[in-house]
């Protein structure tokens, strides 16, 4: 019929969703996404930039934004909001000095504009280390029950083993779809 | 001169050519007259498509105006109705607007833009007044994830009776760890093998960790020497003043340090930020049984690079970051007590 009915047609079987991975440097986000993409992930430096991934993932096209996280970058961060879909927050679960810094970065994230539509999905990550913090710990520490102008979930996993990785991103994306793919 | 030799068949050549000028002439005359037939019969069908064009807005407009009246008709019902019957009354309008913005979308191809936008103006003011009466008649509307939200803080109740999380700001450090100390040998054996190792405001200590731990997170130690055994993970370093550290790790991050030198094996590369006057030179700490520490690590002994550092506050490629060095060779012999 009319062009803009094609082209939404069009735009719903592509089904693309755009995922942004942010978090304080040494939280694990680079293995995350490494991991999740099957890759080796022995050999991961610091990241100097951003990486990106494009995968599929129950029919959708997941494009993966994992943007440094060290002190230095942060003020980068703002070149990658546009248009994002979810927001995954990484958090290095062990790293108790730092859980202040953490919460900080991250209530400034849901203060920005661009981010509004966004979901939140908080990965606790190294779950593998026994001094890791619990999901529930991370959960307080970060203060998410404040969180009201987003949805957001909390997933303890690791990047290392590969556990409960699935489990976020499946939450992620369903959330994202019955936000963003239910206009018919 | 030479054109004089022409003249001769002149006479012929032009009847020839007068021939061919007739001939082409008259192609072109009935070339013409097909052309105005076909121009003619293209008018004729404009003009009918133009018909049905008019015809189809005037079905659109007529149509979209009845839909207009029954979604007004339906709104203006909405005063009398019952609480419970509303929510399923709004959410009816809602579709019907939906159609009706759709319909308009569809439609726009064969609509004068005036039409187009008339009726867009119309069906903005129509969703304002639909968006009116809702929030009149159902102020607050129920959200989906309310309930949930409620479940959540009761939770978040009984958790603050009855649980001992402390806050934010004393949160323990885990149990492999040392903090808090001066002038004091600190020694771990392999029990941290596997666990991460945190170190904290230690001044002129030497902390020895005979192990595998998996990460070490260091912050704030001054005058200090810290050997390691292979470290699987990372490796977070700052806020260290005139340290001394040998470790082999994975990843190496080092913060707001100065004055501090580095013996490292680091299997991806190590990184700097925000340091001043750091160097670096490999790995050189050994004890009895580090080859079975490294086995537990996983690290590749023969993937090294030490000399290799990148610094976060410097970025150009071509220069050199002033900021760390390596340590000469002849002050890399260190005897570890």
């Amino acid at each position: 019929m009319g062009l803009l009915t094609i082209l939404n047609k069009m735009k719903q079987k592509e089904k693309e969703v755009r995922l942004l991975m942010l978090g304080l440097d040494n939280a694990g986000k680079t293995t995350i996404l490494k991991k999740f993409n099957g890759e080796d992930i022995d050999t991961i430096s610091p990241t100097l930039g951003f990486n990106i991934k494009t995968l599929e993932h129950k029919g959708f096209k997941l494009n993966i934004w994992d943007v440094g996280g060290q002190k230095s970058l942060r003020s980068y961060w703002r070149n990658y909001f546009e248009s994002t879909d979810g927001l995954i927050w990484v958090v290095d679960s062990a790293d108790r000095m730092r859980l202040a810094d953490c919460k900080q970065e991250l209530h400034n994230l849901l203060l920005e504009e661009r981010l509004a539509g966004a979901t939140l999905l908080v990965f606790a990550n190294k779950q593998d280390l026994p001094g890791a913090l619990s999901a529930q710990e991370i959960r307080k520490g970060l203060n998410l029950d404040e969180i009201t102008t987003h949805h957001w979930l909390i997933q303890a996993c690791s990047a290392v083993t590969g556990e409960s990785l699935l489990e976020g991103i499946d939450w992620i994306i369903d959330d994202i779809a019955s936000r963003i793919f239910t206009m018919d | 001169m030479a054109d004089c030799d022409a003249t001769g068949p002149v006479s012929t050549v032009n009847s020839g050519i007068m021939e061919e000028k007739r001939q082409v002439v008259g192609d072109r005359l009935k070339r013409r007259d097909e052309e105005r037939l076909a121009e003619l019969e293209k008018k004729k069908e404009e003009r009918s498509e133009n018909l049905t064009a008019q015809e189809s807005a005037k079905f659109f407009l007529e149509t979209f105006s009845k839909n207009k009246n029954d979604l007004e008709q339906e709104l203006s019902g909405c005063d009398s109705l019952e609480k419970d019957k509303l929510v399923d009354r709004f959410d009816n309008l809602s579709v019907m607007h939906q159609k009706l913005q759709r319909f308009l979308t569809e439609s726009t191809m064969f609509l004068s833009s005036y039409d187009v936008r008339q009726t867009q103006d119309a069906l903005s003011k129509l969703q304002a007044l639909i968006q009116e009466k809702r929030d009149a008649l159902l102020p607050k509307k129920k959200f989906a994830f309310k309930s949930k939200k409620k479940g959540t803080q009761q939770q978040k109740t009984e958790e603050s009776k009855n649980s001992d999380i402390p806050s934010v700001d004393m949160v323990e450090l885990a149990d492999c760890k040392f903090t808090d100390k001066e002038n004091e040998t600190l020694i771990m054996d392999s029990s941290i093998n596997m666990k991460d190792v945190a170190l904290a405001n230690l001044k002129s200590c030497t902390v020895k960790l005979f192990g595998a731990p998996s990460a070490i997170h260091v912050n704030k130690l001054v005058n200090c020497t810290i050997l390691s055994g292979p470290v699987s993970g990372s490796i977070f370093i700052r806020e260290c003043t005139n340290c001394v550290f040998a470790v082999p790790c994975q990843q190496l991050r080092i913060h707001s340090t100065t004055e501090t030198k580095f013996f490292i094996h680091v299997t991806s590369r190590a990184i700097i930020e925000d340091c001043s006057k750091v160097s670096f030179g490999p790995y050189n700490w050994t004890y009895p049984n580090i080859i079975d520490h490294y086995k537990v690590s996983g690290l590749d002994k023969n993937r090294n690079t030490w000399d290799d550092i990148d610094d976060f506050n410097w970025l150009a490629a071509d220069q050199r970051s002033p900021n760390w060095s390596l340590i000469p060779e002849d002050e890399r012999n260190i005897q570890w007590e």
